[in-house]
């Protein structure tokens, strides 16, 4: 049937002329980078913490010439996927990008982000080294100004634990016992939970412990997920969840909510930005809770771990990249825009200034306890450094299925099982990829 | 000049306009029937009867009260969602809307003209095409959206609005439920009539196959109104701008607001509440249009 | 159809393809060249130089069928491919047949809330699958359910729905409640154009409903059941939306329990599109070759108006 292919087969050869002339021009629709002084610049900014809008109004009011518009993202790993996808294909990314600190080696990996090193570099002295150095990854290029950290901090409901002549664990060990009291003086009651869902959570505990999943040496990266000080970490939990004393249930569901609510979660390993996910779900408890460190491992070797926080970025799609720098710099040192991201934005400002300047009286939730601020400061001095590799997500993607197996059957040997399979995934990706990775 | 046509052969289903049975007179209710039947709408509806009593409710009390007892904070909570991002969510339900309404009526007019070709013509690569239609009913959409986007950003049209109109507008299955209903409401006689006056293929179109298919064409509109209403998946990869989201993804964000920041839950029901609103005003207003019986052969899950 | 003289051939001939253009247009575009790209992508890879930090340190290359290879040989794939299967066993008879069952008993017209069970049955259709799972997971979650305060007053406890034994029926319960509605109101309306008289003459010999159901408008619809049952299954096999927003409320769903789901992870999570694009090409064909394997199995039975 020869005269049925012919139209067919025109209208499906345009369609692969186009796609082909398509992917090869350049699409450089907008004028070129440089614009005339006086010309207004538009910034794109993509961020999740919330009422950035706010916090961005005190720029646009002083910079009339360079605006800045705040477009809301999902948070994490949503943002990081659009933005990498739309690297590669060239078009679409933001100007200014909020990027955690785990995501920078990947997001550096895929050329997203710029080296405003020129620029900013000055500003180092505003920062604590562990901030700086996710930002520098050790090089001389930096590719961000780090905005919030995020050190791990030991909530507690006080009222509990006074009632059953308990004080905040100053060891795991102690951690350990206090859960058993808890669970066993009310079987509905429990002093945490282990969650499959959130592998930040995971990996600063394990920070803590003085594991660093990733690390480098000259050009090959290598990968100890299932180091011993890690194992050591899902052992202990394994063991709890196995003893019944912990809970094996995710966080940030709906029946977690319930249960900060209802005090069947009388426990919560989070960090120093807790108290805003703890007043928007379990309002009714305010007052009830406490914050103290992180139980220890070694009291001698006081540690801590991080969970979240992220840097402001330049994107290399950017057209302006040294108007979006200037207001990186302003967003992250300049007193005002700190004081609001503190107080409006919901976060922890990583500048070395903030505790001074912005965080003077402790979070609404916490009013009862003066001293939260330099709890947390302390917290953040003691943080352990951790290398984040360039394949991050592969390794929290795999702790969801493998823990989510481990947590469901209650199995302290699935739990250190589970370690060895995010080992293995993360390490087969990286040598597909063609990584030079060491073992 | 004598044409020979053969009329479609028509199977029982394609009776249009006039309902095709006569008042039952008087039969017994049957009270097997009514249980099931009542029992199938506590099913369906009971989901929603939980929306509408946990929109009531305060942050505070979604998790703390008992599940269907009713509170007295929706206007408080509809306000805290119009508060959001300064209103954010009524723009959301705007370009919905926008998405649904543009889209729809461009894929039922493109869907119109394709299906009305397959019927009523004859033409080398008609059964290509027809195949190639069908073929294009098989792809799962999901599978379509990452190439939809790679292939839009190499033209820079990506995170716009036209990034979700234009892939809505082909809708194969649509074509398909239009060749349907051309073949079944448009009597090639009154087409030939119409040539034979001197209307032109696009005259006759217009004037003459169009108004006939109306009833189809409301359907066709109706069924992609509601997809591209209900669609989650292109306009999340496509857009980036939380001003241009329709609820779907809106809604989803909420949820999704980082680990650091409290869900926002009562948010979600609530915002998913008024937004199962419109379409259900929609049905209810456009029963009598739904004209599924000339789609009898062609059913979608 | 149309037989038309072949003088009036040579004027006509452009016709049907104007008509057609937007559509093959807008088809070429949206999906032969993505379909095109995804094919092309699943032969490619990235590899890294150095320590992959940088401008330059990432080039696309030649893979061969190296993505296929990984795909299908991923521990995680075949078991995501029998859950899928599974899942539409209990799906598409559950929902098919309270479809059938619904819109029978409104087409028997023995009761007077038809209009109102009609309305309400078709209501979840105007949902779409995110809220759906949503609302329904808070009422699997057994401290949150309203159902685990009637069991507990019943003196019975709450099942999880969402462990392993239970999860898979939570998800299909989803896509059941939401597919039903809208397959009733097809079945129901292919039931209305049966003319009275095909069954008259049975009723009058006694003919109870439901054997004139069974023996005279069950199969008379079968053509419209085929076709509903075979969209559905193409879309059940598809499913995507519930299992992904139910899986960070428990530990039972993983990130790859659906074929989509393997495919949305190794896209977005782990910046893969290539594998990405080599599972989609595999779920495409085996769609396909399912879908029209299932056709010309029954025939043409479905196409009425084929020519």
């Amino acid at each position: 049937m020869k005269k049925t292919f012919l139209p067919l087969a025109g209208v499906l050869a345009a369609a692969l002329m186009m796609t082909t002339a398509a992917c090869s021009s350049s699409d450089d629709k907008d004028s070129g980078g440089s614009t005339q002084p006086g010309e207004k610049v538009e910034l794109t900014y993509w961020t999740w913490a919330p009422n950035m809008d706010k916090v961005v109004e005190g720029w646009n009011t002083a910079h009339p010439d360079i605006h800045v518009t705040v477009n809301k993202q999902d948070g994490g790993d949503p943002a990081v996927t659009k933005l990498l996808t739309a690297i590669k294909a060239g078009s679409g990314a933001p100007d200014v990008m909020q990027a955690e600190y785990q995501k920078i080696p990947t997001l550096v990996s895929a050329n997203a982000l710029a080296d405003i090193a020129k620029q900013v570099s000055p500003a180092k002295a505003k920062f604590p080294d562990s901030a700086w150095n996710a930002v520098t990854l050790g090089s001389e290029a930096v590719y961000g100004l780090p905005q919030d950290t995020g050190p791990m901090m030991f909530f507690y409901r006080s009222d509990v634990f006074d009632k059953l002549g308990l004080k905040a664990p100053a060891t795991w060990d102690d951690y350990a016992a206090a859960a058993r009291k808890v669970h066993q003086a009310n079987a509905k009651q429990y002093l945490g939970t282990f969650s499959s869902n959130d592998p930040g959570w995971f990996a600063g505990l394990s920070q803590q412990a003085g594991a660093s999943w990733w690390g480098v040496n000259g050009d090959t990266w290598s990968v100890a997920i299932n180091d011993a000080n890690t194992q050591k970490v899902a052992s202990y939990w394994g063991g709890l969840v196995q003893e019944g004393v912990i809970d094996n249930k995710p966080m940030y569901t709906p029946e977690w909510n319930a249960a900060l609510n209802d005090g069947t979660q009388v426990g919560w390993l989070g960090a120093v930005w807790g108290p805003g996910v703890l007043e928007g779900n379990a309002a009714g408890t305010k007052g009830k809770w406490k914050v103290a460190l992180l139980p220890q491992w070694d009291t001698a070797k006081q540690a801590n771990g991080n969970w979240g926080g992220s840097a402001t970025s330049v994107t290399t799609q950017s057209k302006h990249k040294e108007q979006a720098a200037q207001f990186i710099q302003w967003l992250n040192t300049d007193p005002a825009a700190i004081k609001a991201l503190a107080t409006q934005a919901n976060v922890y400002p990583a500048s070395v200034d903030a505790t001074a300047t912005a965080l003077t009286s402790p979070p609404a939730f916490f009013s009862n306890q003066s001293d939260y601020y330099s709890i947390a400061a302390e917290a953040g001095k003691i943080t352990s450094p951790f290398t984040y590799g360039p394949n991050v997500n592969v390794a929290y993607n795999s702790y969801n299925d493998a823990f989510g197996k481990a947590a469901q059957s209650k199995k302290s040997a699935d739990f250190t099982a589970a370690l060895s399979t995010m080992q293995q995934a993360t390490l087969d990706d990286m040598k597909n990829t063609g990584f030079k990775v060491a073992g | 000049m004598a044409v020979s046509t053969v009329l479609p052969v028509a199977p029982a289903t394609t009776q249009p306009a006039a309902p095709a049975r006569e008042r039952r007179g008087n039969r017994r209710i049957s009270p097997t029937a009514t249980i099931l039947l009542l029992l199938g709408a506590l099913y369906c509806l009971f989901p929603v009867l939980w929306v509408v009593i946990a929109s009531t409710k305060s942050a505070g009390e979604l998790f703390s009260t008992f599940t269907l007892a009713p509170s007295t904070h929706l206007f408080g909570n509809i306000a805290d969602l119009n508060a959001y991002r300064g209103g954010l969510y009524w723009r959301w339900m705007a370009n919905t809307a926008l998405y649904a309404g543009i889209g729809g009526l461009a894929s039922t007019l493109v869907s119109a003209m394709a299906g009305f070709a397959l019927a009523k013509y004859e033409f080398p690569g008609k059964r290509l095409v027809f195949n190639l239609i069908l073929a294009g009913v098989l792809v799962p959409s999901i599978i379509l959206a990452i190439p939809q986007y790679l292939l839009l950003a190499k033209v820079g049209m990506t995170n716009t609005y036209w990034s979700v109109l234009l892939p809505s507008m082909i809708t194969p299955y649509g074509i398909y439920l239009c060749r349907i209903f051309a073949a079944a409401t448009v009597p090639t006689e009154v087409l030939e009539a119409a040539r034979i006056d001197g209307a032109g293929d696009w005259r006759a179109f217009g004037t003459v196959a169009l108004p006939m298919m109306r009833s189809g064409l409301v359907t066709v509109f109706l069924f992609q109104f509601v997809a591209i209403w209900n669609n989650f998946m292109l306009p999340y990869i496509m857009l980036g701008d939380d001003r241009l989201y329709p609820l779907t993804v809106g809604l989803n964000g909420l949820l999704n607001q980082g680990a650091n920041q409290p869900s926002m839950y009562i948010s979600v029901v609530t915002g998913a509440l008024l937004s199962i609103v419109p379409l259900v005003a929609l049905f209810l207003g456009l029963q009598r249009y739904w004209r599924v019986d000339l789609g009898a052969g062609a059913v979608k899950a | 159809m149309a037989r038309t003289p072949q003088s009036r051939a040579g004027r006509r001939a452009g016709a049907p393809y104007s008509f057609l253009a937007p559509a093959l247009i807008l088809f070429a575009l949206f999906l032969a060249a993505p379909i095109a790209y995804s094919i092309y992508l699943s032969l490619r890879r990235v590899k890294v130089s150095g320590l992959g930090l940088g401008a330059g340190s990432r080039t696309e290359i030649w893979a061969g069928l190296q993505n296929y290879t990984r795909s299908l040989t991923d521990p995680e794939f075949l078991p995501s491919v029998t859950r899928v299967i599974a899942y539409g066993m209990i799906v598409v008879p559950t929902m098919l047949g309270l479809a059938l069952l619904m819109a029978l008993l409104l087409d028997a017209g023995r009761t007077r809330v038809g209009t109102f069970a009609r309305t309400s049955i078709f209501l979840p259709y105007a949902v779409p699958a995110v809220v759906a799972s949503l609302l329904w997971g808070f009422l699997y979650l057994p401290r949150i359910s309203p159902f685990t305060d009637l069991l507990n007053g019943l003196g019975m406890a709450p099942p999880d729905l969402l462990s392993d034994s239970w999860v898979l029926y939570a998800v299909a319960n989803i896509a059941v409640w939401g597919g039903t509605g809208f397959n009733m109101i097809v079945l129901y309306t292919a039931l209305r154009a049966i003319p009275t008289d095909l069954f008259e003459a049975a009723r009058l010999d006694g003919a109870t409903d439901t054997q004139i159901a069974w023996r005279i408008k069950i199969p008379i619809i079968l053509p419209s059941l085929i076709m509903t049952f075979v969209f559905s299954l193409i879309a059940t096999l598809q499913v995507f939306a519930e299992p992904m927003t139910l899986r960070p409320l428990s530990n039972t769903i993983s990130t790859t329990w659906t074929p989509l789901m393997k495919v949305y992870r190794d896209a977005f999570t782990r910046n893969d599109i290539y594998s990405a694009a080599a599972t989609s090409v595999v779920i495409a064909v085996a769609t396909f070759v399912v879908s029209f394997g299932f056709l010309k199995l029954v025939g043409n039975r479905a196409f009425n108006q084929e020519d």
